[in-house]
């Protein structure tokens, strides 16, 4: 039988939490606050973005906390140094490569942990495309803006819509989101449920209106 | 030097494509004694022997062959000739030269482990590999050592050649199942393991084309005979992978826990070029620099750990004082960056931030900071990348400025004075 | 969308039969589909991979991002013939680069890699081979060529060859 509860520290803090939840779900029990990006609560967990790494005494790497679950008498670390460091130069690589600016959360974040993209210098490879992709009369995809979170993919297939419109092109640092051999959106099985755009978390998806009239 | 190969004893001495000639060098004797013994004696003697697998992680054979052995319903057995880790080709060796083995040590892991279906994944650049042991499981199925009723004892397998398309990746096991899945080849996720959810989310032993050939002498000989070789934390033959200025590059089978020296020295011949070491790259791109003074190392898993290297795949390549290092540690990141799957951000952003850096240093521009920054960026992806590509890219790297004085205002490595 | 299908009538044919033995098999089996159905196509185009994602009962995007990822498989035209040559540490060391050189040169393309102009050689430098003891190495579609020199490159890659 598996106890009903089980003890884990958070930051010093020990606390009594039921068993097989997320070190995110814990946390927010315990009141700290993990910064995530690519994790969606209706979506699954891929923990692709690794922003909320946090420190278990025992690991030799870090652990994501969106997709780790607890087991009795972890001791978590959610805001070392060693985390922070990790954090920060993750914000930092991303601010250098992709377009954040209609992303306040991670500039907001990037200043918490005061990171500086410019470390990287100004001939940094960025991630640009050829202007934005106006194929269809619903949204808009504005490349230059996609932090590859793999939300959208993931609402287009298995986790919600099974559409199938939305895959990947290249792979590492020039991976992109992409259609079958790059094609038009109404020339897919796209069905403009408009999912995508619900969970774009940068402003790369948005609806036509907005796009054109801002806000 | 007076040991015997057992690994590689017939590379070059059977014809690769004669099961007569197989049989006739001790061939499938491994697999009646394990069919005498029983799945569960076999595991015994593998747990016993303290096999670690040797594809690179050196986890204990005998803890993955129990747990697949333990699990109800359908599941695999995967056999990994990936080999993409630059400075390996052991396994491609073994394929070319002694086809039959690999699929003997496929057939006892699925016999112990009570699998009815097996892979042999090859990387797409192994045509003659792929070849040999394509034709071997085709005499072996002709023969009876494959499909139903295995030599009479009443058990079945299905074995299938899979055939990679150039990813380094799909070396990952993980990543390996989703390819056989057909799908890019992302890692996932772990745990589950693949001891309790691996290929079609079934239980699956997998395991590298060496650790699987290991099983054949242990099986006729036993523990005691295995243990025998190299340290007890770290026992068994080893296959080492000699590349770059040695005069005789090559296989080299020997001892776990050989000196490092009598690898490159007695084995190797010395070291070309100038003549006079300037380093030694163990385990591949995903391993670690070691400098001149450190090789008298014994070549074993749990040492090589102690002094920050790997032994990863076996890879041993030497490097001259005359080499271009600079040269060579570009060539790495840039390795890197290219096999990045692109799933996680540390190592999908860390692989490219790495190659900029270090051609600077190639080219002589770095610019202040540089350094600082290579060393956050190198250890973001050692901590927070999802797998252990992205969790090792940094190491050769960090190791060749560490332990080859490279000194910035000249620009220079001090151990490589070209 | 990239460069159409031109396929001689004994290659559809051969495509045909591929696609007649991979029906209904599923994602398990689209790498060896795709491996087989490029052997007879030389690339794998839209309307080729259209019918192994209906052929396969698997949705075409996966198709597309598989061929995306696997530096083996093509989703633009290349050359009949591929060469790839090994540039990692122990083939560098060997002289990989005036091997890269030669080539280049002989096919007229860049050295990073390319396809010559009449379509005949595609040249790529390639992540480590696993030949490291033959180093320099390269491979000429599935033939292997160890320890090779540079004065050897024109008969490899010349017209007669
Ligand atoms: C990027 C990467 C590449 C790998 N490549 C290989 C490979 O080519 N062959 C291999 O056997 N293991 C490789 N591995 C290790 C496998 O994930 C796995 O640990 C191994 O196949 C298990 O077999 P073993 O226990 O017999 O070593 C790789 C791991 C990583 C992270
Ligand atoms: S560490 Fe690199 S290779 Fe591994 S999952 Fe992350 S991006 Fe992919
Ligand atoms: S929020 Fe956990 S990895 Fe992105």
């Amino acid at each position: 039988m598996p106890p009903n509860e089980i003890w884990i520290t958070i930051d010093g803090q020990a606390l009594k939490v039921p068993p097989g939840i997320t070190i995110l779900e814990a946390a927010r029990l315990a009141g700290v606050e993990i910064p995530t990006l690519c994790y969606h609560p209706s979506l699954t967990a891929n923990a692709v973005c690794r922003l909320c790494v946090v420190e278990w005494r025992g690991s030799r790497t870090l652990v994501a906390a969106c997709a780790g679950t607890v087991r009795p008498n972890a001791v978590i670390l959610t805001n070392s140094r060693r985390v922070r460091t990790a954090r920060r130069t993750i914000l930092e690589m991303l601010a250098a490569s992709v377009d954040l600016s209609d992303a306040p959360d991670l500039q907001a974040l990037l200043a918490e942990y005061g990171g500086d993209p410019n470390r990287f210098g100004e001939d940094a490879a960025r991630r640009t495309f050829d202007g934005v992709k106006a194929d269809n009369p619903f949204y808009v995809r504005d490349y230059d803006k996609c932090v590859l979170c793999w939300r959208c993919v993931q609402v287009c297939a298995d986790d919600v819509q099974h559409t199938y419109a939305l895959g990947f092109n290249g792979r590492g640092f020039h991976t992109e989101i992409a259609t079958f051999f790059d094609a038009p959106m109404p020339d897919t099985t796209c069905v403009f449920c408009g999912n995508c755009v619900g969970v774009c978390p940068t402003g790369a998806l948005k609806g036509k209106r907005e796009y054109l009239w801002g806000g | 030097m007076s040991y015997q190969p057992v690994l590689t004893a017939r590379v070059g001495v059977v014809d690769p494509a004669s099961l007569k000639d197989y049989e006739a060098h001790g061939g499938f004797r491994a697999l009646r004694h394990a069919i005498a013994i029983g799945p569960d004696a076999v595991i015994d003697l593998v747990t016993q022997a303290h096999v670690l697998g040797r594809g690179g992680a050196a986890f204990p054979a005998g803890i993955k062959w129990k747990a697949v052995n333990e699990e109800h319903g359908p599941k695999f057995v995967v056999a990994n000739a990936d080999e993409s880790e630059p400075g390996t080709f052991k396994d491609r060796v073994i394929m070319e030269g002694d086809p039959f083995s690999l699929v003997e040590g496929v057939i006892i892991a699925s016999y112990a482990a009570l699998a009815e279906k097996a892979y042999i994944y090859i990387r797409g650049e192994y045509p003659q590999a792929i070849a040999c042991v394509q034709q071997a499981i085709a005499a072996c199925y002709a023969a009876g050592y494959l499909g139903e009723n295995i030599l009479g004892a009443g058990f079945n397998l299905q074995v299938e050649i899979r055939k990679g398309a150039g990813a380094y990746i799909c070396g990952e096991e993980t990543a390996l199942f989703e390819s056989i899945e057909g799908k890019r080849g992302f890692p996932r996720l772990k745990p589950p393991f693949p001891t309790q959810s691996g290929l079609f989310g079934r239980p699956t032993l997998i395991n590298n084309v060496e650790t699987l050939i290991n099983a054949l002498p242990l099986v006729l000989y036993g523990p005691d005979w295995y243990r025998q070789f190299g340290p007890s934390d770290s026992p068994g033959p080893k296959l080492y992978c000699l590349s770059g200025r040695v005069r005789h590059p090559g296989l080299v089978e020997a001892p776990m826990g050989t000196p490092l020296s009598e690898l490159i020295y007695e084995y190797g011949g010395g070291v070309t070029g100038s003549g006079e070491l300037g380093g030694v790259l163990l385990g591949g791109a995903a391993g670690a620099f070691i400098s001149p003074e450190m090789i008298d190392v014994f070549m074993d898993f749990a040492t090589l750990r102690e002094i920050d290297a790997a032994l990863g795949s076996g890879v041993v390549m030497v490097f001259d004082t005359s080499a271009d290092i600079k040269g060579v540690l570009k060539r790495i990141a840039h390795f890197f960056a290219h096999e990045s799957c692109g799933k996680c951000f540390p190592c999908q952003l860390g692989t490219q931030r790495q190659v900029e850096i270090i051609d600077r240093l190639a080219a002589d521009r770095l610019r202040p900071g540089d350094l600082a920054l290579l060393r956050e960026v190198g250890q973001t992806m050692t901590d927070a990348s999802i797998c252990g590509l992205g969790q090792t890219a940094a190491g050769a790297i960090r190791t060749a400025l560490d332990r080859f004085g490279y000194e910035a205002s000249t620009g220079e490595f001090y151990t490589f004075q070209r | 969308m990239t460069a159409a299908r031109t396929l001689t009538s004994p290659q559809m044919a051969a495509l045909r039969q591929i696609l007649q033995r991979y029906r209904g098999q599923g994602g398990a089996y689209l790498l060896p589909c795709l491996h087989e159905a490029q052997a007879v196509t030389g690339w794998l185009d839209a309307d080729t991979c259209t019918e192994i994602s209906r052929a396969l009962n698997v949705p075409l995007v996966q198709v597309h991002e598989v061929i995306e990822f696997y530096t083996l498989f093509y989703n633009e035209p290349v050359g009949r013939r591929i060469v790839r040559v090994c540039d990692d540490p122990p083939c560098f060391l060997a002289g990989s680069s005036e091997i890269v050189r030669a080539c280049a040169r002989q096919l007229g393309v860049d050295e990073k890699g390319g396809t010559s102009s009449d379509g005949r050689v595609t040249l790529e430098i390639h992540p480590c081979l696993g030949r490291c003891e033959q180093a320099p190495f390269l491979m000429i579609d599935d033939d292997a060529h160890g320890h090779v020199q540079p004065a050897q490159i024109p008969d490899l890659l010349g017209e007669g060859a």
